[in-house]
């Protein structure tokens, strides 16, 4: 069974095969070897006899084909209603085939299957709430994802991010020295702006754990050091942990459900640990998803709860303006047009809409909604992994014009997107289309309009 | 994949514009990637910040994190953003002929 020494069905878990694997730019040579990948029919099969039953297999079966979730699906607008994208489609002719055939697929269906599961769907689950069955074909392509990893057809970025997770515990190559040293040394170099700034590692019993993406200490630590600003200023009791402060999981965009496993309990362990009240995570949406929806289940927890209450940073902040630990100074609102983009992950599926709705009648003046919105607004266009996956940029670029005339609609110049995946699909947004416009996460925004108590102003002041 | 001309000399460029060969690095394309990324004059600062990724990423084969560009170039977070607006991770890989950086970014 011809293996690839780079594209192959064996997990990522040591450093020399993640090292490897970053050394072929691109990928090149692992795509090449993906192409005379064999398919192992007899566990594809053993893994859907297993697993693909009750409410997937009905949902595959009950599908009445009315197409009622076409018009739910950003990739088919955006093609021009092209009828190979329509969700029930994409799924039929993907998972639909493999359970007709028992698992008796070549390497071409295989590769139609990840290129479908990738980057014609963004797990957004919008047409779920459009069928009239419900079903929701962006868990089956989550599911599909975990097929297709388990037989080596991944790509190659998130074959790097699941291996990343099961070597750091984070999406990135960061060890715990490193990321307690960027703890210090973002408070470091704020404290002389914010007087007593603390990052506090490792405090036991604080009311607030919070997590992040590992993407912040790595190319954006400024991300972390606003945080703990709006925490300082806030008043808040809170820490970080050195261990399991990582809540994204790009395992989860690569289907690599071991590494989901791993990457949550690092998480659910540091809770544990420190006994704090309640957790906060960054702005993020799929870490959201990750370790607070989906991870109880991948962790076997049977509470289907993480093992402590857990929010998203948008319940926080509305937490914090209507409690008023955190005030706006009203001259500094913003005053132009600005629209607010809603996570799929936190938004549709969480209910946190009214929250982000609150926070932006506290520091906008004149708020714009996109249309359609909260919990039936489009994917950003690069969720689901799909931003960080340089082969299907074409198909993603594509996508993004559903939200980029979104966007104009509006006629908001500034986006406020609380979410990573979506901040930087607006951003690539802009610089593929060039509309002219801005894009923020809360922090800088808040930081520029908070009322700073006087005993936390600067001595100098 | 596309190719980017400048200064006489051209460039293969992956679907986010970052040079496809890190060994087809030039002076030519830290000039190409100050003008797309409007940084009105190149100094000794930039090019120190791309010395030392390219030695980081030559020794690990991979881009740092931002601490580490900080401690050994010795400038403050705020100091890399004026020098590369568009951030660490993303104009000054680039400028450096760094790889995109995989993940999240």
């Amino acid at each position: 069974m011809p293996e690839g020494i780079l594209c192959n069905k064996q997990v990522v878990d040591t450093k020399e095969k993640l090292n490897a694997l970053l050394a072929d730019k691109s990928g090149k040579q692992y795509y090449a070897e993906m192409k005379a990948l064999d398919i192992d029919s007899k566990a594809l099969w053993a893994t859907l006899e297993k697993t693909c039953k009750s409410r997937l297999r009905t949902w595959l079966e009950i599908c009445a084909h009315c197409g009622m979730c076409a018009d739910s699906c950003f990739f088919y607008l955006a093609n021009d209603k092209d009828p190979k994208q329509v969700p029930s489609y994409k799924i039929q002719s993907t998972l639909g085939e493999m359970v007709k055939r028992k698992g008796e697929v070549d390497n071409d269906f295989m590769h139609m299957v990840m290129d479908t599961a990738w980057s014609k769907c963004s797990c957004c689950n919008r047409c779920a709430t459009y069928c009239p069955f419900g079903i929701d074909m962006g868990v089956m392509f989550g599911y599909v994802r975990g097929l297709c990893f388990s037989q080596g057809f991944v790509p190659w970025e998130l074959k790097i991010g699941s291996g990343m997770h099961r070597i750091y515990n984070a999406q990135m190559d960061i060890t715990t020295e490193d990321w307690v040293d960027t703890c210090e040394w973002m408070a470091e170099e704020y404290e002389e702006d914010w007087p007593g700034l603390e990052i506090p590692v490792d405090k036991e019993n604080a009311d607030i754990i919070y997590t992040v993406n590992a993407r912040e200490p790595k190319h954006y630590p400024e991300d972390l050091a606003e945080a703990a600003i709006l925490f300082h200023l806030a008043g808040e009791n809170w820490t970080v942990p050195s261990q399991g402060w990582e809540e994204t999981s790009l395992a989860m965009f690569a289907g690599d459900w071991g590494a989901c496993k791993i990457q949550v309990e690092s998480v659910y362990a540091a809770m544990d640990r420190l006994k704090p009240k309640r957790m906060v995570v960054t702005e993020c949406g799929h870490a959201y998803r990750a370790t607070v929806l989906e991870g109880p289940y991948w962790a076997g927890l049977k509470s289907g709860k993480t093992p402590i209450e857990s929010f998203h940073y948008v319940e926080w902040v509305a937490e914090a303006l209507r409690t008023g630990k955190l005030k706006i100074d009203p001259a500094k609102r913003i005053k132009e047009p600005v629209t607010y983009q809603d996570s799929c992950n936190y938004v549709r599926n969480a209910g946190l809409g009214d929250c982000a709705r609150e926070i932006m009648s506290y520091i906008a003046e004149d708020f714009r909604e996109m249309r359609p919105c909260k919990e039936h607004n489009f994917c950003c266009g690069g969720g689901g992994g799909l931003n960080g996956i340089g082969l299907y940029r074409q198909a993603r670029n594509i996508g993004l014009t559903v939200k980029r005339d979104q966007i104009l609609a509006t006629g908001a110049k500034l986006v406020v997107a609380p979410c990573h995946n979506c901040w930087d699909a607006i951003r690539d947004l802009e610089e593929v289309y060039k509309i002219g416009i801005r894009w923020s996460f809360l922090k800088p925004l808040l930081l520029s309009m908070v009322e700073v108590p006087e005993h936390l102003k600067p001595k100098d002041e | 994949m596309p190719t980017v001309e400048f200064g006489g000399k051209s460039f293969t460029v992956d679907e986010d514009g970052f040079i496809d060969d890190y060994t087809n690095w030039s002076q030519e394309w830290v000039q190409y990637v100050k003008k797309e990324e409007g940084i009105d004059e190149l100094n000794d600062e930039h090019q120190k910040v791309v010395a030392v990724l390219r030695e980081y990423y030559e020794k690990n084969g991979i881009a740092p994190m931002v601490r580490v560009l900080s401690k050994v170039t010795g400038f403050k977070l705020k100091h890399i953003y004026e020098l590369f607006p568009s951030g660490p991770g993303k104009g000054a890989c680039k400028m450096a002929g760094l790889p995109k950086p995989t993940g999240c970014v």
